[in-house]
């Protein structure tokens, strides 16, 4: 793959994640189903970690996991790590213990956000902010509210994931 | 995975770690500014904020004017019986005023009063997170506001304080936010509390009053105002009303829950109140 095929891949990648983006930040966050809004930007990379791999799963997590951080308040930098480390367990399970399809992705997509609303929690719980029953409510509902969006998410990466060049060469 | 390893995969790691570090310290020498990156996104998707905020404004506009006419026209009057009721509350008021001026006068002290250079702005975004509650506004740095500002609607209830500015946005943290904290006074009694978020109350919208004084004896419907205590913030500010006096799980001790005045959900103009003047 020539350095050309390997900016338009990665370039169209990054122009799937702006309609999740939209959805997420900008039409679902304004109708929450069981009190939660989904959380989507890290099921994109999910999504493309499974399909791709490890390797390319952490550097569109680190791509993903900045966007994350632009745009959920508080932050700080943590998204970046966190969904590149997404990027990079999603991509490696798929690879070596899972399969690359609809299934291996709904597991990943379930790890992913587990861990994430797990940092979450356990912050909280060190700075005692909230109390524990109240926050896995929430993380709970939020899980299973994001879960519903892996289908149209995944079906959207497959689509760009099979019209670009498969190998991938950083 | 050792292939992961033999290729780029350790360094785009690093990257991150790196990548979040830099944006970790950024953040905190800003100290509520927003970091670059947020700042540019932010900035960029300005005008879709704005776009999809207006439609849905409109949206919302036409859903009332179709589904919600009957229970419109019953809120007008209620409303027009709440004028009336406050219209007779007036005249008496206007016979307190005087005296009161007369009394200042009297004893030789400056009228009191309390001005404010407020800044209007339109909601353009949401909550993006179900661990927070948020909403981003169209004024940013460039019109002077600033870390720590108030915010109300336009009926001067207490919306929320300003968190982190960007250049022509900022993000306001609402009232039932975990991380608010502010002095609190009971209208009624004059009694001094704290407004304080609580993340199981959150979700419902509402928030709690904690320290409260001994003895007293809140009722239902109450209203709390912002105390203006330390200055920061300015006082006679609608926050909330009591819904109910619970006790602590410790059983030690009481909190109210209040409900904000504001409509968190349906807040479409909000103004940033830049700085304030009190003349006691």
């Amino acid at each position: 793959m020539t350095r050309q095929d390997f900016l338009i891949k990665w370039g169209v990648y990054a122009l799937a994640l702006l309609p999740v983006w939209f959805c997420e930040v900008y039409i679902l966050n304004r109708i929450p189903v069981l009190g939660v809004i989904p959380m989507l930007l890290p099921l994109a990379a999910v999504c493309v970690a499974v399909l791709e791999g490890a390797t390319a799963g952490a550097g569109f997590g680190l791509f993903v996991g900045m966007l994350c951080d632009a745009v959920y308040f508080n932050a700080d930098g943590a998204m970046t790590v966190v969904v590149c480390l997404i990027g990079v367990g999603a991509g490696a399970l798929a690879q070596y213990v899972l399969r690359q399809n609809l299934l291996g992705c709904l597991l990943c997509s379930l790890a992913a956000l587990a861990f994430i609303d797990a940092g979450r929690i356990a912050a909280r719980l060190l700075t005692g902010q909230a109390g524990l029953p109240a926050m896995l409510s929430v993380a709970g509902r939020e899980i299973l509210w994001s879960m519903v969006f892996v289908f149209p998410v995944y079906a959207l990466f497959l689509w760009v994931f099979r019209r670009v060049p498969k190998k991938t060469v950083l | 995975m050792k292939d992961f390893f033999r290729n780029n995969g350790v360094l785009i790691l690093i990257a991150a770690i790196l990548l979040a570090l830099v944006t970790a310290v950024v953040s905190a020498l800003l100290g509520g500014g927003a970091n670059p990156l947020a700042n540019l996104v932010n900035i960029v998707t300005t005008p879709v904020r704005s776009g999809i905020s207006a439609v849905a404004g409109w949206a919302e506009e036409k859903y009332n004017d179709t589904f919600e006419l009957e229970q419109m026209k019953e809120q007008l009057e209620q409303a027009l019986q709440r004028v009336a009721e406050l219209e007779a509350k007036e005249r008496q008021y206007e016979a307190a005023l005087q005296e009161n001026e007369r009394l200042r006068d009297f004893a030789g002290l400056r009228p009191s009063s309390l001005s404010f250079d407020p800044e209007s702005a339109t909601v353009t975004e949401r909550s993006t997170s179900n661990w927070n509650s948020t909403l981003t506004i169209s004024k940013g740095s460039s019109m002077g506001i600033a870390v720590d500002d108030v915010v109300v609607d336009q009926y001067w209830n207490l919306v929320g304080v300003v968190a982190e500015v960007g250049e022509n946005w900022a993000t306001v943290r609402t009232l039932v936010d975990v991380g608010t904290e502010m002095g609190g006074q009971i209208a009624r009694t004059g009694g001094a509390a704290i407004l304080e978020g609580d993340f199981a109350l959150m979700g419902e919208g509402k928030l709690k009053l904690t320290y409260l004084p001994e003895n007293s004896e809140l009722m239902s419907g109450d209203l709390i105002t912002t105390s203006g205590r330390g200055g920061v913030y300015p006082p006679g500010l609608a926050a909330g009303h009591v819904e109910e006096v619970r006790t602590d799980p410790s059983g030690m001790t009481r909190y109210a829950v209040l409900i904000p005045e504001t409509d968190l959900a349906g807040l479409q103009q909000v103004f940033v109140i830049k700085d304030f003047e009190v003349v006691e």
